[in-house]
């Protein structure tokens, strides 16, 4: 029982550290264009595509195998994905940015399709699914007999310093300074010289590579990456940020937490469970929605769409 | 340093400022006045660049605003102050008047030197520099959305009722914070409802009446003014 227990925990945080970085980018966007950019999830899973595309280009043209070309393909994959973020703002959201949110609501769902369709006819064999490696393979350390992996060492190691860094650099740099202004106040934000653009560029970026690297980790945790991977991984990154509050950052991880957390009890306690993890999470994103449409940490209360 | 030439602005099929005209010359302190939905705030949105102008021409600091983004205007040396302080409220005091240092300056080496002076300005300030700006009272608000102003050392300080919310005590204060503010040399428009206070510090004013300029002049004709006071006052 133990065992299990303990097994459950190591499941328990690991899935929780991939929701958590998943939903920060829903949270960091919605907070600073009030926007909810519902394509997130699958710009986040372009991210194993590009990795396994590049690394293969690069084992064809230089030798070795592909995994080999992991450690290289996988940073490039994550700036790739920060600034495909970029780019899609700066041609489709921004102009959302002050329609009704009905429109935005549209558009990047709309988005989300267009991503997934380009994935599933621009890559080889793209309605399949492609085996992904696990990014660190072997185990750590054991806890009570269980064997806990490198690889969920990593995800914990890994969301515990992007926190950290994102935390340093909206609290401590000027840039951060002003992305948090132009998240409260986006008007007197202009008037204190403060440019949407730049703004807006940034978050984007910061949550487009925070998503892919959710995203990386997502595929390495499933061993496998598929083009429809979005929908999914978007569906529980939005709702571990509505669960947390949108637009706060402790909200996220503490959403991300909790989603988890009902997946690995639904699997662990509840006959057949994995079957029905997603109906108890979604159950739980209603109940917020009706009892606190804020968040459990969240300030604002969310425009109807 | 201001000039409004025959402005027309509306907020979709309503119009608000109807050939509004007028300047802010540099030394000066002008009063804005006019009653309630006169379209004084229309006029400093205008003016900011937030509300474009239909018709006319608005230029501030000699630049036209029809070209001129808001995010400009801290650059050019103006300092504004919007209706109801609107300082960040999740941000502290203090990161406050760090972005309204760095608007103005373009992010300056002296801030601990302008921050020092803001403190001995506003001495109840200082105290609360670590304090997140929506946990204030209304009177510190005022005093922080006045310093986030002032700290980078504008030219032209543009304010939209400041006194609003005030108490009688602390609207003294804050008016005569303002006239020292403007002996030092600084260019104030000051827009205001509180007519005796506001055209008792300036120099000249103008009274806005459903979106039109009614009358204008120096201060202390206005407010003897028999017609200004039918008008408004």
């Amino acid at each position: 029982m133990a065992e299990l227990l303990v097994q459950q925990l190591v499941n328990w945080i690991t899935l929780g550290c991939i929701y958590a970085l998943l939903a920060i980018g829903f949270s960091l966007i919605f907070g600073v264009l009030n926007v909810i950019h519902f394509s997130h999830g699958d710009v986040a899973m372009t991210a194993p595509f590009i990795t396994l595309a590049l690394a293969q280009a690069l084992a064809t043209a230089l030798g070795a195998s592909g995994p080999a070309w992991l450690v290289l393909a996988v940073p490039v994959a994550v700036l790739a994905v920060g600034l495909i973020g970029v780019l899609l703002d700066k041609v489709v959201i921004r102009r959302f940015r002050d329609a009704p949110a009905m429109m935005a609501l549209v558009a990047t769902v709309a988005l989300g399709i267009v991503i997934r369709e380009l994935i599933r006819h621009l890559y080889p064999q793209g309605s399949n699914p492609h085996a992904f490696p696990r990014l660190v393979s072997g185990m750590a350390f054991e806890i009570s007999g269980v064997a806990i992996s490198w690889f969920a060492l990593l995800v914990v190691v890994l969301t515990v310093a992007l926190v950290a860094m994102l935390f340093v650099f909206l609290r401590m740099t000027p840039l951060g300074l002003r992305i948090r202004a132009a998240s409260e106040d986006r008007v007197v934000a202009r008037m204190m010289g403060i440019r949407d653009a730049r703004v807006f560029r940034a978050t984007f970026f910061i949550a487009s590579a925070i998503g892919a690297i959710a995203g990386l980790l997502f595929a390495s945790y499933a061993g496998v990456t598929r083009f429809d991977f979005g929908v999914m991984a978007g569906l529980l990154g939005f709702s571990a940020a509505v669960i947390g509050g949108l637009g706060s950052m402790p909200g996220a991880i503490l959403g991300g937490l909790i989603i988890a957390g009902i997946e690995v009890l639904a699997q662990t306690f509840v006959p057949d469970g994995a079957s029905y993890r997603l109906v108890f999470v979604f159950l739980l994103v209603i109940a917020v929605l009706i009892f606190r449409p804020a968040g459990l940490l969240g300030r604002t209360v969310m425009e109807k769409v | 340093m201001l000039e409004l030439r025959d402005v027309d602005t509306s907020y979709g099929a309503v119009p608000m400022l109807r050939g509004v005209a007028m300047s802010v010359r540099p030394g000066e302190l002008v009063c804005l006045l006019g009653p309630n939905g006169a379209g004084k705030t229309t006029t400093f949105m205008t003016v900011c660049g937030v509300v474009r102008a239909q018709r006319g021409k608005v230029e501030v600091m000699g630049r036209d605003m029809a070209t001129l983004g808001t995010e400009n205007l801290a650059s050019l040396g103006v300092g504004l102050i919007p209706e109801g302080r609107r300082l960040f409220p999740g941000l502290t005091v203090m990161e406050n008047l760090r972005l309204g240092y760095d608007a103005v300056s373009g992010r300056g080496p002296n801030f601990a030197v302008q921050l020092d002076k803001m403190c001995k300005l506003f001495p109840r300030i200082h105290e609360r520099l670590r304090q997140v700006a929506g946990t204030l009272s209304g009177g510190e608000q005022a005093m922080v959305a006045l310093a986030r102003a002032l700290i980078g050392e504008p030219r032209l300080v543009i304010m939209d009722e400041p006194s609003l919310g005030l108490s009688p005590k602390l609207i003294g204060e804050y008016f005569e914070i303002t006239r020292e503010i403007h002996r030092q040399g600084t260019t104030i428009l000051l827009i205001e409802q509180n007519a005796e206070m506001g055209l008792g510090i300036a120099d000249r004013g103008y009274v806005l009446v459903k979106g039109k300029v009614a009358q204008e002049g120096p201060a202390k004709e206005l407010l003897s003014s028999k017609a200004a006071r039918s008008l408004y006052l």
